[in-house]
């Protein structure tokens, strides 16, 4: 059974998937708070997204446990949802002003 | 597992409700589509008047090692049905109301594509049914599923509030930032997967236990907790999560900013409480355990005393009567937040009983609004509700019973409330922030002596002359009965609050209820006279 399996595979450790995880987090939040195109936008928070999934899954060999990876399917059911919902959300404002840049939408702001 | 089911059968009821709802707004005769919000009003209140029946003590017998607070649901269900009602009542007439017109008079034929008002009422009924999932959750992966169930149907909501382009710019913005906030959140649930290696929160619950008895929560606990608290002050709009809420209040209608302002914000209240419960506040896992971890307990203090205060100077600034009201949301959320920290106590019933106080006053403010308009739109600025007395004396009267609840003026619900959280706050130790809290409860009173003076007391403009009332009469429906509640939910406080302080069983008996029953008795009830 490879659950039960503790050695690591080709000397990757915990500390390797911690990392990727984190990078992922975060270099998806840098993209979101400084891109303004809504397609890449939106692809950040799903990087975001998988980031916490690669978490779950890694701790889930970590300790040997499998609900970290049940966990994903559900985040990736999510992850589906979310998609359908933004692309609905951005063709709906591309039909009106034929561009993806967040900024040319500022109707709301501070007066 | 069968046992859990018991209490799951609201949540079940409504969903019933959705599928009939979804099939009755593609029907054909437009009585049967306008009957939808009746139905969905009917379904609520079927599900308000079962829940307390299922929750029976042999029942909670049987659940209660699963569950960390056992009790919540029956509270929580019961409010959420009984204003998930008066918000359905806002909500009439404001999906497809042109369509409809065309419709009615002939000029146009029905369209099952064209219409939305049925998809409209069942994302309200399953953005309901996930905060009445989340006081079930007994796992990591039911809480973050119920939160996205309640907020996934709300960025639709706002999308089809409105005809209007503003609506549709609110619904991406409130979009993008919660998918943002719903993934740090989960990284911060992974990270106390990682910590405790369980994802059922009584377990994790234990874990946390043996770890502060070894020395300490790990840092992996900490940096996890701290990130999921971040991630879900996106859905109780509290800093640094909160600067969406003007813009998003704003552009979404009425009816769906008083959704988005009780709604999800009880389901990450609910949330955060679960999760703290978890990690335990003083003497709550045992002896040994002093309050909340430190690292944990600063991140709430800054996030409480930010959200209170930025809230209230950003209110004050606001000529928009909504971006006021979307403002003084986040300093609200500020306030229940003292409740949170202050504990299972005293703290959490206070946070519970602030929910429904705030979601109380927070409708009627709306449904003022909700329920004027000119030319078909909605009134949004300061200024249109100038002189409303003269032409619509009881929306006025609302609207200023509404402005001194929300101050916390006495004997109104409001100041229940209020008076509840900071004495929680009082009572464990954190005096400070219960002074910053009075001196921001202070401040408020500016701008919502506004509220208050302009439709009471100042003179009409020739524009806030244009104004007329929605020719539904729903909204004005909503906006009495959600002023009677201010004024009349005081009267029977003293049942309120033990029934939420039912929900939290602690081995300290609180003297509270008594001494509010006693005051109570006192007041002469002198506020009876509702509009």
């Amino acid at each position: 059974m490879i659950l039960a399996s503790t050695v690591p595979i080709n000397g990757l450790t915990l500390s390797h998937y911690m990392l990727t995880s984190s990078l992922l987090l975060v270099i998806g939040l840098i993209g979101f708070l400084t891109r303004r195109n809504m397609i890449v936008m939106f692809l950040c928070t799903e990087l975001m997204l998988q980031a916490a999934a690669i978490a779950m899954i890694a701790f889930g060999r970590y300790h040997l446990d499998v609900s970290g990876q049940v966990f994903v399917i559900f985040i990736l059911t999510i992850a589906a949802a979310e998609a359908a919902l933004a692309l609905a959300l951005v063709v709906l404002l591309y039909r009106h002003k034929a561009t993806l840049s967040a900024e040319a939408w500022s109707e709301l702001r501070e007066t | 597992m069968v046992d859990k089911l018991w209490f799951l059968i609201p949540e079940l009821w409504l969903f019933a409700g959705v599928v009939v709802i979804s099939v009755m707004g593609l029907c054909k005769a437009r009585g049967i589509r306008n009957a939808v919000p009746l139905v969905v009003i009917g379904f609520l209140a079927v599900a308000f008047i079962i829940t307390p029946l299922l929750y029976t003590d042999d029942r909670l017998a049987k659940v209660a090692d699963g569950l960390l607070i056992p009790m919540l649901g029956k509270y929580v269900k019961m409010v959420v049905c009984a204003i998930g009602i008066v918000l359905t009542m806002l909500s009439i007439g404001l999906i497809d109301r042109p369509l409809e017109q065309a419709v009615a008079s002939g000029r146009a034929r029905f369209d099952p594509i064209r219409v939305s008002r049925g998809e409209y009422f069942v994302f309200f009924l399953l953005s309901l049914i996930g905060v009445m999932l989340v006081c079930n959750a007994n796992d990591l992966i039911w809480l973050f599923l119920a939160l996205e169930l309640t907020s996934l149907p709300t960025y639709v909501m706002v999308a089809i509030s409105r005809p209007s382009r503003k609506a549709q710019e609110a619904a991406v913005k409130y979009f993008f930032l919660g998918a943002m906030a719903a993934s740090i959140f989960l990284y911060g649930l992974a990270l106390l997967y990682g910590s405790t290696g369980t994802i059922v929160l009584t377990e994790m619950r234990d874990a946390f236990a043996e770890q502060a008895a070894a020395g300490g929560l790990n840092r992996l606990a900490l940096v996890g907790m701290v990130l999921a608290l971040l991630g879900v002050s996106y859905k109780i709009v509290a800093v640094p999560m909160h600067f969406y809420a003007a813009d998003v209040y704003e552009g979404a209608a009425s009816a769906v900013t008083a959704f988005l302002a009780f709604v999800p914000k009880t389901a990450g209240m609910l949330a955060i409480i679960l999760l703290l419960m978890t990690v335990g506040w003083s003497g709550h896992l045992g002896p040994g355990v002093e309050g909340l971890p430190q690292p944990i307990l600063i991140t709430l203090w800054m996030i409480c005393v930010l959200t209170m205060t930025l809230g209230n100077i950003g209110a004050m600034l606001q000529r928009s009567a909504k971006r006021l009201l979307a403002y003084s949301s986040i300093a609200h959320s500020g306030y229940m937040l003292i409740g949170v920290i202050a504990g299972p106590a005293l703290g959490i019933n206070a946070v519970l009983f602030y929910l429904l106080a705030y979601g109380v006053m927070n409708t009627a403010a709306f449904a003022v609004l909700g329920a004027l308009e000119r030319k078909g739109e909605e009134i949004e600025s300061l200024d249109d509700l100038a002189g409303l007395r003269h032409r619509h004396p009881a929306l006025a009267i609302v609207m200023a019973i509404t402005a001194l609840s929300l101050v916390g003026f006495p004997p109104l619900l409001g100041f229940l409330g209020k008076l509840y959280l900071f004495m929680a706050g009082v009572k464990a130790g954190h005096v400070a922030l219960v002074l910053i809290a009075l001196i921001n409860s202070a401040i408020s009173a500016w701008y919502y002596l506004r509220l208050l003076g302009l439709p009471m007391l100042a003179m009409p403009t020739p524009t806030s002359e244009t104004i007329v009332s929605r020719p539904v009469i729903w909204p004005r429906v909503a906006a009495l009965v959600t002023a009677i509640g201010v004024v009349g939910l005081p009267l029977i406080a003293g049942r309120l609050l033990s029934a939420s302080e039912a929900v939290i069983q602690t081995d300290e008996v609180s003297p509270m209820v008594d001494q509010f029953d006693v005051s109570m008795a006192d007041q002469p009830a002198e506020d009876q006279r509702a509009p």
